[in-house]
């Protein structure tokens, strides 16, 4: 796994916004994680807890949200969310919605995004 | 006293790897060469495979030989007379575009038509990391179950081509290589799927042929 080098990312993302906005503290950090990418979210927010030890962000909340999986069907005409059949993977099967198909083109869904940042900063 | 804002990051951590790798194909097709990345198992027939297509066809091939902190892979490569470079990974799992980038600034890219990469043995974490190959290519063996393939759905779904080496091993390890053809290609019905013994010869052809239809 590679929770590591994007737990690093991540961190980095926040602390280059945090600085840019005089913050002195990060309150809360909210990571967008496609429910196609290899980690374990579990495994990164340790990490994370591990990494943020003596920064401003140290005290921060970190919210997961999943990121759906779009693709497009090679069978039918559907484009949109897929379906995942998670029962006995953590990385599920991409099918599609509308007729069930594992013919499919995924277009995103292994994304990790930093999506926003709650901040404080001294008055100005 | 403090005030409390809420500030949009929008960045995207997967994003450095993609522009990278679309960087290392622009940067292939400009010199009009065709990149293949083999994936797959640890031991599963990878360096074998490179080291067959490079004594079988006529193509003028450079290697980028990924291990996690050893060259033993590009040694065994050296030896067949073909530019190489080992890449190793350190504590990361997988190779990534950046890794594969400086590999090519050391490769004699102008003398070459081919680049093959072997990527570290695993079935997981190269699914996040387009190199910026045309074609990937997995490759796993019976030895390492007949359970293998649908146990690591992902990586047969963004594949292009399966091998499943190591046949002539089959019953004396009591896999099913069939089970293995019919798992991958439930998983990904466009999957092409290629039974190989890389010991005993057999394969060989078929994968060289899968490699030249992509290339056309
Ligand atoms: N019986 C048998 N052995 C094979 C076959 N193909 C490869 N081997 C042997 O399997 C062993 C591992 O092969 P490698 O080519 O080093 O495998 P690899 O995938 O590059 O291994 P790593 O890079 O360490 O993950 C070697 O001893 C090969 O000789 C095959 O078709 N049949
Ligand atoms: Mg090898
Ligand atoms: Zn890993
Ligand atoms: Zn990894
Ligand atoms: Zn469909
Ligand atoms: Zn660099």
């Amino acid at each position: 796994m590679h929770e590591l080098s994007m737990a690093q990312g991540i961190i980095n993302a926040v602390l280059e916004t945090a600085q840019a906005n005089n913050a002195t503290d990060v309150n809360e950090v909210t990571v967008e994680v496609g429910r196609l990418a290899m980690i374990n979210p579990e495994q990164l927010e340790f990490i994370l807890e591990v990494l943020i030890e003596n920064t401003i962000m140290e005290d921060a909340k970190i919210i997961f949200e999943e990121i759906p999986v779009e693709m497009d069907c090679n069978d039918c005409d559907f484009h949109g969310d897929a379906i995942l059949d998670d029962s006995d993977h953590y990385a599920p099967l991409v099918k599609c919605p509308e007729c069930g198909s594992l013919s499919v083109e995924i277009l995103n869904g292994k994304d990790i995004v930093v999506k926003n940042i709650v901040i404080e900063k001294p008055d100005d | 006293m403090h005030q409390v804002a809420d500030v949009e990051v929008a960045k995207n951590i997967m994003d450095a790897n993609k522009r990278l790798a679309d960087k290392n194909l622009k940067n292939l097709e400009e010199k009009d060469i065709f990149c293949v990345d083999f994936v797959g198992a640890i031991g599963s027939g990878k360096t074998t495979l490179v080291e067959e297509i490079i004594d079988n066809t006529d193509y003028k091939i450079g290697v980028l030989a990924g291990d996690v902190i050893s060259k033993f892979d590009a040694g065994r490569i050296e030896k067949h007379n073909v530019p190489v470079v080992g890449l190793n990974t350190g504590k990361e799992c997988h190779l990534d575009a950046h890794l594969v980038g400086h590999g090519l600034e050391d490769l004699p890219l102008d003398d070459l038509d081919m680049v093959i990469i072997e990527n570290v043995g695993n079935l997981i974490c190269p699914v996040d990391f387009d190199l910026g190959s045309h074609l990937r290519i997995v490759v796993v063996s019976v030895t390492e179950g007949d359970d293998t393939v649908e146990k690591h759905p992902i990586i047969f779904q963004t594949s292009d081509v399966v091998v499943i080496n190591k046949v002539d091993l089959a019953s004396a390890v009591g896999a099913d290589a069939d089970k293995m053809v019919a798992d991958a290609q439930r998983l990904n019905p466009n999957i092409k799927v290629i039974k190989s013994s890389l010991k005993e010869g057999t394969g060989l052809d078929e994968i060289i042929k899968v490699i030249e239809e992509a290339m056309n």
